[in-house]
């Protein structure tokens, strides 16, 4: 299989070449072999050392080929690329991910205080859709491309989490 | 004596204060809102009232509600932390009324120190050096340009009705003053009908030095040296340290007697703040005084070995300071770190939300005082700090490393933090030299640098990011071939998609 670690321009060759006992693998990247040892693992956190070095990895995203982990405190994205991955993309309901640039998430908490774009109209990208408040501070929630607003998923006054679509914009 | 204190607030400093008084054989009270029936101070307290509604008006601003508490409860004093009610007037004469020992000035003090002008005008007469500029308000453009030709160029022409940037020009010579005089006034005028404007001088790379200081009821005051607070973001502090890389001994002793003569200008009882800028050239400006106990108190305790809660109780029981100017010493350097619920990248706009696993640093020389706990919310009816982080050293260098530890160690799940930031601040050589003033963060573009340092951080961790993602699949195959009904969920998705 092949990976991209974030920010990385390198696409490297990644695979399991054995499984030594019931937690412990022996695995290639790159060139090189590497010994893992898996102490801990659950649907949220993964502990294992690797070559003798311990490591925490959290899952924020295992629904799709690309897999947002937070490795020993730094959160990454790692893409990775193969027939049989495809099929597991798609049937993990993957299909979506196309979609999410069509949606506008909120990257806070908060209540809303004013909703400046309308269904139907054209917006820029920078163009303000919604301020939001929180912490006594006002942000505002800026579309993130050119578009048509295909629908407004939110009302004033009330409260969004971090992640809710706050609009869809085509 | 006092025996049982109120805290009136929440978060990290009701905890701080509420040690203090455990440690002393004083009971405490804890107040709380909706939004805190979870918190920590709720249960550390030996009892707790509900006061109301999570938004503060509600709960934690609501005098006649807190007075309520104290009456019922029995409490003798009160402590109100920082921030709320810690330096309304108002309330401090309240409970003077009703015979409740306030543990901090007197009303009439703090209304003093609340008052810019009449502060102002106490230090000139005590000879404590101020901002230079316009004694009051300038009366027209003549009255301003004779002003600005005394104190020098650039200098500043500010409405006293402005604020957040609005209202304030910094001008060079004759001509920008006049016209800048104008759009002031305008600005004033359209904004709140009216106009009032001062002239200050401008002061560039300048740097945020201030005093702790305590004065008892006898009239005895003490400096407890100073603390170097520079490293800021939109007026609000990040990091502080002590002591200041630029102080010596005989700048120290010199700036800590005008702090006593402040305190005494002021008629303060109990511990305060003085704070100042200190320009490029040296020289020290008194700007206000803080009628209350600092978030930055920690790094005080740290390097004078002094518990500044029992000092402050002590006192508020009309106790005399139990040490002399000349017994204080100093020693080591503390830093402390603000760890805030922000996301630096998105302006430093707040993160909140539940926090489900946290990890507290600890180790020789650090201190971490937190209301975090696994399985606590980060609130965003309240303010972004979760955790104040301090490490003490024998050197700076120490210090300085220790809180590099310490912040590697500090794992907070599920809210953005100011804990990278920080690391890339600690590790830079201006840092290190002792290059600090206010405009810091955009002077060295610390943000720019960070965003480098965090992409350095991925590509360094792709080896184990990797085999992540290999043991990550290797198990979600599995999961997916023996879970029928699992993959029966994915199918209704992919039908409502």
């Amino acid at each position: 299989m092949k990976y991209k670690v974030q920010d990385s321009d390198e696409i490297v060759d990644g695979e399991i070449l054995e499984k030594i006992s019931q937690d412990e693998y022996r695995i290639k990247i790159k060139d090189s072999e590497h010994i893992l040892k898996i102490l801990n693992i659950n649907s949220g956190v993964m502990e294992f050392v690797l070559d003798n070095q311990f490591h925490t990895v959290r899952y924020l995203d295992n629904q799709t080929s690309e897999m947002k982990f937070i490795v020993d405190g730094s959160e990454l994205t790692v893409n990775m690329n193969s027939h049989l991955d495809k099929i597991v993309y798609q049937n993990s309901g993957g299909a979506e991910i196309g979609s999410a640039q069509l949606n506008l998430c909120s990257q806070i908490p908060g209540r809303v205080v004013s909703i400046n774009a309308e269904e139907g109209t054209e917006v820029k990208k920078g163009d303000v859709v919604c301020v939001l408040e929180s912490m006594k501070m006002q942000v505002s929630v800026k579309s993130h491309k050119d578009g048509l607003v295909k629908a407004i998923k939110i009302k004033e006054g009330n409260s969004v989490n971090k992640n809710d679509i706050v609009a869809e914009i085509e | 004596m006092i025996e049982k204190v109120l805290v009136a607030n929440r978060g990290e400093i009701a905890l701080r204060v509420m040690k203090t008084c455990k440690a002393l054989g004083i009971k405490t009270v804890a107040v709380y809102s909706d939004e805190d029936r979870n918190s920590l101070h709720v249960k550390n307290a030996t009892e707790a009232f509900h006061i109301g509604e999570a938004a503060p008006a509600k709960s934690y601003l609501n005098q006649e509600k807190i007075l309520d508490v104290i009456l019922s409860s029995g409490a003798d004093a009160i402590h109100p932390g920082y921030g709320f009610l810690s330096e309304n007037s108002d309330f401090a004469e309240l409970c003077e009324k009703n015979k409740i020992n306030f543990i901090g000035p007197s009303g009439k003090s703090m209304d003093l120190c609340g008052d810019k002008m009449r502060c102002k005008a106490a230090m000139l007469e005590a000879k404590v050096p101020t901002v230079p500029g316009s004694p009051g308000l300038v009366k027209d453009e003549d009255d301003a340009e004779k002003i600005a030709n005394d104190i020098g160029y650039p200098v500043m022409l500010k409405s006293v009705y402005g604020g957040g940037g609005r209202g304030i020009r910094i001008v060079t010579n004759d001509k920008e003053l006049r016209e800048g005089f104008e759009s002031v006034t305008g600005e004033s005028i359209a904004a709140v009908g009216k106009s009032a404007i001062i002239v200050e001088k401008f002061l560039e790379k300048t740097r945020h030095i201030e005093y702790q200081f305590a004065r008892d009821t006898h009239g005895n005051a003490v400096h407890i040296f100073e603390r170097e607070c520079s490293i800021q973001r939109r007026n609000q502090k990040l990091i502080e340290q002590t002591p200041s890389p630029i102080m010596d001994e005989e700048t120290r002793a010199r700036i800590g007697e005008l702090v006593v003569n402040a305190a005494h200008a002021v008629g303060y009882t109990n511990l305060g703040t003085a704070e100042f800028l200190r320009a490029d050239n040296g020289e020290f400006y008194f700007i206000e005084i803080n009628a209350r106990l600092q978030v930055e108190h920690p790094i005080t305790e740290f390097v004078s070995g002094l518990d500044l809660v029992k000092l402050q109780l002590d006192i508020a029981n009309g106790e005399p300071i139990p040490f002399k100017q000349s017994e204080l010493k100093m020693n080591g350097y503390a830093i402390e770190c603000r760890i805030n619920a922000e996301d630096t990248f998105l302006d430093f706009a707040p993160s909140t939300g539940p926090v489900p696993t946290v990890t507290i640093p600890s180790g020789p020389g650090v201190r971490c005082d937190t209301y975090l706990y696994s399985g606590a919310t980060v609130s965003p009816f309240y303010d972004s700090l979760m955790a104040k982080l301090i490490t003490w050293g024998q050197t700076f260098d120490e210090s300085r490393l220790r809180m590099l530890n310490a912040l590697d160690d500090f794992y907070i799940q599920g809210v953005e933090t100011s804990i990278p930031l920080y690391k890339t601040i600690l590790n830079s050589e201006e840092y290190k030299n002792g290059q600090l003033s206010t405009d810091f963060l955009k002077r060295f573009e610390m943000i720019e640098r960070l965003e480098k340092d965090l992409v350095q951080d991925r590509k360094d961790k792709q080896i184990p990011a990797i085999a992540s993602a290999l043991i990550h699949s290797e198990f979600y195959k599995s999961k997916i071939q023996s879970q029928n009904s699992v993959n029966q969920n994915w199918k209704n998705k992919m039908d409502n998609v």
